[in-house]
């Protein structure tokens, strides 16, 4: 992949991702992710919720939503917080992202920008 | 922790840090990062540059509450973009957001090369929204 960048920049960034996936946020989180993508039942569950949530944020939005459609969704809430492989996912995700943005303070820190935000895509 | 198989092979938080300073000082040598440095710098010295952003951002000010409201009349709207205009036409102004523009479009690559590696977005993951 021809991306322009001088060799050292190249270099320093293969660097920094071989160091970040071996450090122990990132490996807990990847093992995590593994154990998930293999795990029918949570990913069952995981989906159910998306599915369950959009929903209701549609009949929120019409004003058709019901009690028992709110209680459904905080019964799969509660279902979802008792998995233990969804939430092994979740903590290990969190405490890569805490990991990911002590790394971002520290480049910041020295260019004298927030590097992140110069990284995102998005605009207003 | 049972999870870690094997501790030889996990990188210290102070290496980690150590591969990031170095990732900051390669970036911070590349012709990009060094363009916007010296035009940033151009933008800070420019006295009259300076004062078109003052004048817009005060006027900006001046008129939040009535934007809240929807209640700027049009010649407040032509006065505000009027003192835009004065501000984004500075020779030294055009010149920094060009040398920014540069500069984001190389840390989105960098950010998207990091991002796709990790498996996490890198800019969503570091709390950067589109408003900051």
């Amino acid at each position: 992949m021809n991306t322009g960048f001088t060799p050292a920049l190249h270099e320093a960034t293969e660097a920094l991702v071989g160091n970040l996936l071996a450090s122990e946020a990132f490996i807990c989180y990847q093992q995590a992710r593994k154990c998930l993508d293999q795990d029918v039942e949570a990913r069952a569950l995981l989906d159910q919720l998306e599915q369950t949530q959009a929903s209701l944020r549609q009949k929120q939005a019409d004003r058709s939503l019901t009690q028992a459609e709110i209680d459904a969704l905080r019964g799969l809430q509660e279902q979802v917080q008792r998995n233990k492989v969804v939430m092994a996912y979740a903590q290990t995700q969190q405490e890569a992202i805490d990991f990911l943005r002590e790394i971002n303070q520290k480049i910041s820190q020295l260019l004298g920008i927030n590097f992140a935000a110069f990284a995102n895509h998005s605009t207003c | 922790m049972d999870l870690l198989e094997n501790d030889l092979d996990i990188a210290p938080t102070s290496v980690v840090l150590q591969a990031a300073s170095d990732f900051a000082a390669a970036l911070a040598a590349t012709p990009q990062f060094q363009a916007f440095e010296q035009a940033s710098e151009r933008f800070r010295l420019d006295q009259a540059a300076q004062q078109a952003m003052q004048a817009y951002q005060q006027k900006q000010q001046s008129l939040r509450a009535l934007w809240m409201l929807n209640a700027v009349s049009a010649d407040q709207r032509a006065e505000l973009e009027r003192l835009q205009n004065a501000f984004i036409n500075q020779p030294v102004v055009q010149e920094y957001f060009a040398a920014q523009t540069e500069l984001a479009s190389l840390c989105q690559m960098l950010g998207d090369m990091l991002s796709e590696s990790i498996g996490l977005n890198y800019a969503a993951a570091c709390g950067v929204s589109c408003c900051g």
